[in-house]
Order: C-alpha cells, then structure tokens, then sequence
C-alpha cells in the first residue's frame, strides 16, 4: 500500500514571520510566480509517475538513509525563530574548532559575545519593551512642559507636594525631562531600538529568507505523523496533491515519495525592508540632528538677510510682502517676494515664496513661516508722517493682534493719554479715543481723516513684516528615501499577507497553525481532501488526525 | 443656501438610519437569530447610511470649496464615513461580525458630531494659509481612516478579551478541556469540514466549539482590519512628514499631536509584533490592541481638547468666544 503522509497546516500571513524551514509565505498574486510553477509541473510530470509506485518498504529504506542528513537541515529552524532565547542556545552552528592559539581563543571569545549579544538585542520582548517605553517617555513629554526655565518645574513639581508621590523637579531636571526629545534616556532609547532592529535583521530575518531558498524533504513517516496536524489519506498519490497545490499558487518540488511545497518567498523580505527603512529614517534624523541650521528671521520689507552661514555666500533679499485676503476679510495667504544675490550682487534667483511654497536653493530652505505688523504710518494733524511701532498684543496662530499707541497732549504728565489702534491685518485699523471708546475703523491708504477729540488722523501706511525660517538639513534626502521605502514595504508587507495566508506543507511543520484560520485557507484546505479523493477513485476516504 | 439644506437633510437621514440600523443589530443579536431578512434590512441600511455621509462630504465639498477636512466637525463626519465604509467593504466578501462592532461606533461618532453639543464647529471654516495645500486631502484622509480602522480592529480585541473573560469564568471547569481543544485547534476545523464523516459532536460541545470560533474570528479581523488601519496610519504620518517639511520647515516638530500619532503608531507596531510571535498567547495582542483604542482616542480628540501645538486647526471650544 502507497501510504502517504499528509500534513496539511494552516497559517495566516504574519508581518513578522517565524515559520520554520519548510513554511514560506507567499504571493499568489505575482505573475511570473505562476509561470515559475507551471515549469515545474512540466519538469516533474515524468519522476512523479516513477515515484507514484514506490512501496512503503522503499520509503523506509530511503528514509534511514537520509535521516542523518535530514538532521542538519530541521537543527537550522532554531535560529530562525523570532526569539533571541532560542537563537542564543540552538544558534547559528559552532564556530570551528581549528584554531587553538591565544588568538584563536580572543577571537572565539569575541564571536561568542557578539553572538550572545545579538541574541539578547534581537530578543522579541526586549524591543517591545523599548518600543513601549519610547512610547511612554513621548507621552510623559507631551505632559511635562517642555523648555522652561529651571523655576518653573520648581514650582509646578515641589518636593513637598510631589506627584504620584514621588514625582518631583529632580527627576525632571537629573533626567533632562524638560527637553524630553533631546534626553539621555530617550536617545539611549532610540538608540538600543536602532540596535535591537538591525540585529533582529542580521539574526532572525536574513536567515529565513535563506533557509527558504534551501527545502528539504521529510522521509520519514514517523517524522511527519509527529508533526501538528498530521493526516494520511491512504492509496492518494503525491501527483495529484502536486497539482491541486501548483493550481493554488505554491512551487511544489518532488524528490522520490516526498513532497515539498511553499509559497511566498516575496512575503519574507518585506519585514526586512521595513526594519531597513526604519533604520534609514533613523540614520537621516540623527544626520539632520547633528548637520542641520535653523535660524528664523522677522524682517520688515527690503530687508537684507546677513549671511548666516560660511557655506551659504547668498544675500537674501526681501522686495515685497503682501497678502491675500479672503472676502470676508480673513487672511488668505501671505506671500514673500524673495531675492538671492551672489557675492558680486548678481541676482541668482528670484522667488515669491507663500506658507507650503518654499523656496529651496542650493540646500538652503527659505520658510515662509509667520508674519506681523511692525510699523503704521500716520499723519497727525497735516504734520508728519510719523511711524509709530506696532507691537504684538496676541500671536495665538492665525488670529492675532497688533496695538500702537499716539500719545496725545502733554507728553511730559505721568499719565499718558493717547489714542490706541488695534490691527488683525493690513487692511483695516481700528482706533479708539483716549477714554478707550471706539471711534471708527480706517483702512491704509484711504487718505480719510479721523477726528479723535480734535486730533486728526490720516493713516498712511501699514507695513507689514514677513516671517522667515532659513534652514539646511542634509539628513531629508535620507529620511524621504526612508520614508519611500517604509511607505513600500508596509504596503507590500500587507498586500502579500492579504493574497496569501495559507500555506500546505507535506512534510512539514507550521508554529502558528493552531491558532489561526483565516476562511481563504477553508476554501484551500476544503479542495485539497477533496480532489485527492476523487483521483483517488473507489478508495476509502476515511481519514484519522 | 440650497447646499444647507442639503446638507442638513443628509445628515438627519444618516442619523436615522444608523439608530435604525443599531436597532435591528440588538433585536437580531439578543432576540433571534434567524431573522435574516431583517438582517440583511440593516446591511441595506448601513449602505444608505453610507451615501448619506458621502453626499454630506460632497455637499459640504462643494459649497466651502475645499476637502471637508479642516475642522474637527468634518473630520468625525469623514471618521463615520470611514467607519460605514470598513463595514460595507467585507460586506460584498462574505458575512463576517463586523458589522456588529462597526455600526455602534458608526452611530457614537454620527451622533455626537450632529448633537448639539459641537454645534458652534459645524459651520465650515476658512482654511488658513497653512492648510493650503495638496497634501490635506492625503494627510488628513490617511489618518482619519487610519484613525476608524484601527478603532474597529482594536474594538473587537476588545471584544475577544470580553469573550476570553467570560470564557474563563463561565466555564472554568472546563479549562482543561477548552486547552486541549485549543492545541488542536486546526485538527477540530479540519474535522468539522468534513463533518459527513465524523459527527463533531463526539469531541466536544457545539457550544464551545463556536465560542472558539468566534473568538478566532475576532482575533483574525482584528489583525486584519488592524492591519488596513497600520498601512494607513503610516502612509497619513509619513504624508504628514513630508508637509510638514514643506509648511513648517522641519518633518518632523514634536508637536503633541504629531507624537501621540507616533505613540499609536508605536503600540500598534507592538501589537502587529506579539500578535505575529508564537510565544504570546492571543490576548496578549488583544490587550495591547484594547490599550491602542484608548490612545488612539488620546491622540484623536485629547490632544485637540487641549488645542496645543501646531495642530491647533481641529480644536473647538465649548464655550463659544
């Protein structure tokens, strides 16, 4: 009797795979991956019809041969497992015993730490747990107020009134939690998370896709009955399982009575770009960290821009500001009209810049960034005209305020009373009288006198000041090509995961089997039973787990 | 003026039908099960709820001619539109127990955003200069179905772990039946397909076999709907980078929004890593998941509540100033 052993195991795609030796992911969607299967059917079609036939006498024969070296192959799984524990103990294979030197013992020594080393950073729940405290120290940064002075955490955290009880400006201060995001332990964090990723790359992830490429047939029927999910369906031929799973996507390779199949090697490279890509961001926002220069400047119009750095020999010059208004008055936009000047005064380029239209330039960025009032142009009674300083009396985003005053009269008297005016915007002033009522609304440049308690106003002018924000970052490059790759990998990371989400190994084994069954894989595990018994015409059908 | 009332129509109507909806869901989950017309009323009713909610988007679109997506108002509406929209999506697939998580929340996030409560945000703002750009519809887009899809799938981890609890407490002499079963789970499925030849009932109850079930389900839409929520999330805050890059001067600020984003994006990343290692057990993830619902909550309203930072655009005040 031509028994076969059957294991027919279940996964669903994971992010993350640990699956062993014989499992692999994969893409059912890919084209050429089909093609692929398709040329193995053909090729194989011939030592199938040899092999079909084989007695179970044979198998067992062929089984004690190769066990010795079947061994081998199912000692790697260990290492690849996601956890460290296990890639420590059952490890990569011993390092050769041929050198028994001093040197040869350093050296020994060295790769036992280093592989140690790797296995405690690539361990699973140490980087959850790094991902979990840089998680909690950013939240305790939203809380604690970030970059006050030392006084304030004095006060807002006393030693005799703490929070939690224990809380207090020590830990604050001795941790440097008043600048959260530049702190030791968050860095140390960060870097420990950076660490903990490359080495659960270098350790786990690059070796399973290796062993993936490599297969490796199970003789044993022993061995395979032991595995989870062991089934026989007797007198069923290897052929025809063959077939149903090319039909479903898997690369199927025959090796005399064995069967191996897998599917989705794509499926196991795209944690690795995703850690990869993290990395990438990483490294771009410590170069922007160390490499970068910000600096902002408030300049009224045709102001000049002094050089803020050696490698940047541009003056900038600032010919306009203005702004657009909606129709109801609010702030639209406002726009800079930038000029860059070379060192002989050659003008290099020349650009009207707006918020979320920048103006980039050699590596340097011009921001438009903000914007205020800085003078008002009045005329006083005919004389004039007199510019009267605008001075901020609220920057709360987009909604501000800017105030002058015109002292009116005696000017020497301790109390000064004058006229205030009040601006949103360029376009409309507001003024008051000197007992603080309202008396009218001017816009600049209407040339229409005011009379406040026989003072007359004409308001000129109201000149704005634009806000800049000059910046060189040469870490952006990196982290845009990181977050190119991030945005990828996750995508394809998932995309492969939707496609796939079974996967059928005869001969072999699934971690995660028991747990998990999507209803893509029912359809799958349906139709395999199925077409085995009907090429398998008048047998019994009976099966046992 | 037309656009209004418009408007105004759709959102009743959407509010309606989604009180309807959550009605039959309870007559259909608590009374009885084999009402499938009334059943399949309620899909047709999350369908129109979802047209609704897409012409108010329309609607509100047209007449304040920008993406409805500058305040918090319209970002709850986009939220139940991303809420009926995961539900409506399995829908052609197969039958699943989504709905059953999906179109409560749909209903929580309609109703309050059309209560009286938030009425000073309805009207549509003027975008500030800094919204002006290309990337709102992305950014903003991206997050909010983020925001809805992993709200659903961290809802029903919740709901394993209610299941999971009772479980434990119901049937705790059973325990060790029910990790025996658990082990050999897949065998039992396989099993139950070819149910002709062995009668199931000879290994276990029925009852329990379903309950296990259902758990398997929830956890497998969770991961997956998780899954959608986490590409999502990425792309939103990775989008969110870039303009910040463009409008701020800088990708990345530390603004209390953009971490608490970061947070969920970092538990939700813990949570797709235990859910995928052997060595938890399924509620592990759960919980995790369950946590990730209320940071999500955090980020998504506790941070506009405080009006902070440079995310200052979806925050409301109750009293009007």
């Amino acid at each position: 009797m031509d028994a076969l052993a059957l294991n027919l195991s279940t996964t669903t795609s994971k992010p993350y795979q640990q699956l062993q030796t014989h499992l692999i992911k994969s893409t059912i969607s890919l084209c050429n991956s089909r093609i692929y299967c398709l040329c193995y059917k053909r090729s194989l079609s011939s030592t199938i019809i040899t092999c079909k036939f084989k007695t179970t006498k044979q198998n067992r024969e062929s089984k004690s041969k190769s066990v010795a070296k079947k061994i081998v192959v199912s000692d790697v799984p260990p290492p690849l497992s996601e956890d460290g524990g296990v890639a420590r103990n059952g490890g990569a294979p011993p390092s050769p015993d041929r050198n028994n030197t001093a040197g040869g013992l350093t050296l020994k020594l060295l790769k036992k730490l280093q592989r140690r080393v790797l296995g405690v950073l690539s361990n699973l729940p140490l980087a959850i747990g790094e991902m979990a405290s840089i998680a909690a120290l950013m939240a305790l940064g939203t809380i604690i107020e970030q970059g006050e002075a030392p006084d304030f955490y004095f006060q807002k955290y006393p030693e005799d009134n703490s929070v939690l009880g224990f809380f207090t400006w020590r830990w604050i201060l001795t941790l440097g939690f008043d600048h959260m995001f530049s702190s030791p332990p968050f860095l140390a964090m960060l870097v420990l998370l950076a660490a903990s990723l490359m080495a659960c790359t270098y350790t786990t992830q690059i070796p399973l896709v290796k062993v993936a490429r490599r297969w490796s047939f199970l003789h044993s029927a022993e061995v395979i009955s032991k595995q989870e999910f062991a089934d026989t369906l007797p007198r069923a031929s290897v052929k025809d399982l063959g077939v149903i799973l090319m039909g479903a996507g898997y690369e199927v390779f025959l090796k005399g009575p064995s069967l191996y199949a897998f599917k989705g090697l794509a499926g196991r490279f795209a944690p690795i770009g995703v850690h990869l890509a993290m990395l990438l961001i990483m490294a771009g926002g410590t170069m922007s960290a160390a490499g970068s220069f910000r600096g902002s400047d408030v300049m009224g119009p045709s102001g000049f821009l002094s050089n803020p750095l050696e490698t940047f020999d541009t003056e900038v010059h600032v010919n306009r500001f203005y702004m657009d208004y909606y129709d109801s008055g609010e702030v639209r936009q406002f726009h800079t009209d930038l000029s860059l000047f070379d060192l002989e005064g050659k003008e290099v380029m020349r650009k009207t810049i707006s918020v979320n239209d920048p103006l980039r330039f050699g590596g340097i960025t011009i921001y438009q960034t903000d914007w205020s009032l800085s003078t008002l142009q009045i005329l006083k009674d005919g004389e004039g005209p007199f510019n009267l300083a605008m001075a901020p009396l609220r920057l709360n985003g987009d909604k501000k305020l800017f105030g002058t005053f015109l002292p009116v009269g005696n000017s020497g008297s301790p109390n000064v009373k004058g006229i205030s005016m009040l601006a949103r915007d360029l376009q409309s002033i507001v003024l008051y009288d000197q007992e603080g009522k309202f008396a009218g609304i001017r816009r600049p440049n209407s040339k229409l006198p005011i009379d406040i308690d026989g003072t007359k106003i004409v308001i000129l002018d109201a000149i704005g000041s634009t806000g800049l924000d000059l910046k060189t970052d040469p870490g952006v490059p990196i982290v845009y090509a990181g977050f190119g790759a991030l945005m990828l990998t996750t995508l394809y990371q998932f995309s492969v995961s939707f496609t796939d989400g079974t996967a059928v190994i005869v001969g072999g084994k699934t971690n995660r089997a028991k747990a998990e069954f999507p209803d893509d894989m029912n359809h799958l595990l349906d139709q395999v039973p199925e077409i085995v018994e009907s090429s398998s015409t008048g047998q019994s059908n009976s099966s046992s787990g | 003026m037309i656009f209004l009332t418009l408007e105004h129509i759709l959102t009743h109507i959407s509010f309606s039908i989604v009180s309807i909806v959550i009605t039959i869901h309870l007559i259909t989950t608590l009374l009885v099960n084999e009402i499938v017309k009334l059943y399949d009323s309620s899909e047709k009713g999350m369908m129109a709820t979802f047209f609704c909610i897409t012409g108010l988007l329309i609607t509100r679109w047209i007449y304040s001619e920008h993406f409805p997506l500058s305040n918090l108002y319209e970002s709850l509406l986009f939220l139940s539109w991303g809420f009926s929209i995961i539900h409506i999506v399995p829908y052609f697939k197969k039958k699943n127990y989504l709905s059953a998580i999906i179109a409560p929340s749909a209903i929580f996030t309609q109703g309050f955003t059309t209560s009286g409560l938030l009425t000073e945000i309805h009207q549509s703002a003027i975008l500030v200069p800094a919204l002006q750009s290309e990337w709102l519809i992305m950014h903003v887009s991206m997050m909010v179905l983020g925001y809805a899809a992993l709200l659903c799938g961290s809802l029903l981890s919740v709901a394993l772990l209610v299941i999971t609890f009772r479980k434990d407490i119901n049937i705790f002499y059973k325990s060790n039946h029910l990790f025996n079963e658990s082990f050999s789970f897949g065998e039992f499925q396989y099993i139950n397909e070819r149910s002709n030849v062995f009668g199931n009932t000879s290994f276990f109850s029925t009852k329990n076999y379903y309950r296990f079930q259902l758990i398997q389900q929830l956890d497998h839409w969770s991961y997956r709907v998780i899954s959608i929520g986490f590409i999502f999330l990425t792309i939103g805050i990775l989008s969110g980078a870039v303009w910040a890059n463009e409008a701020w001067g800088s990708y990345w600020n530390w603004d209390p929004k953009e971490i608490w984003a970061f947070i969920t994006w970092t538990i939700f990343a813990i949570y797709l890593h235990t859910r995928t290692n052997k060595k938890f057990p399924p509620a592990n993830s759960a919980i995790v998941a369950s946590t990730g619902f209320l940071i999500i909550w955090i980020c998504y309203f506790g941070v506009n509540l405080l009006g902070i930072g440079l995310h200052s655009y979806g925050s409301f005040t109750l009293t009007p100033n």
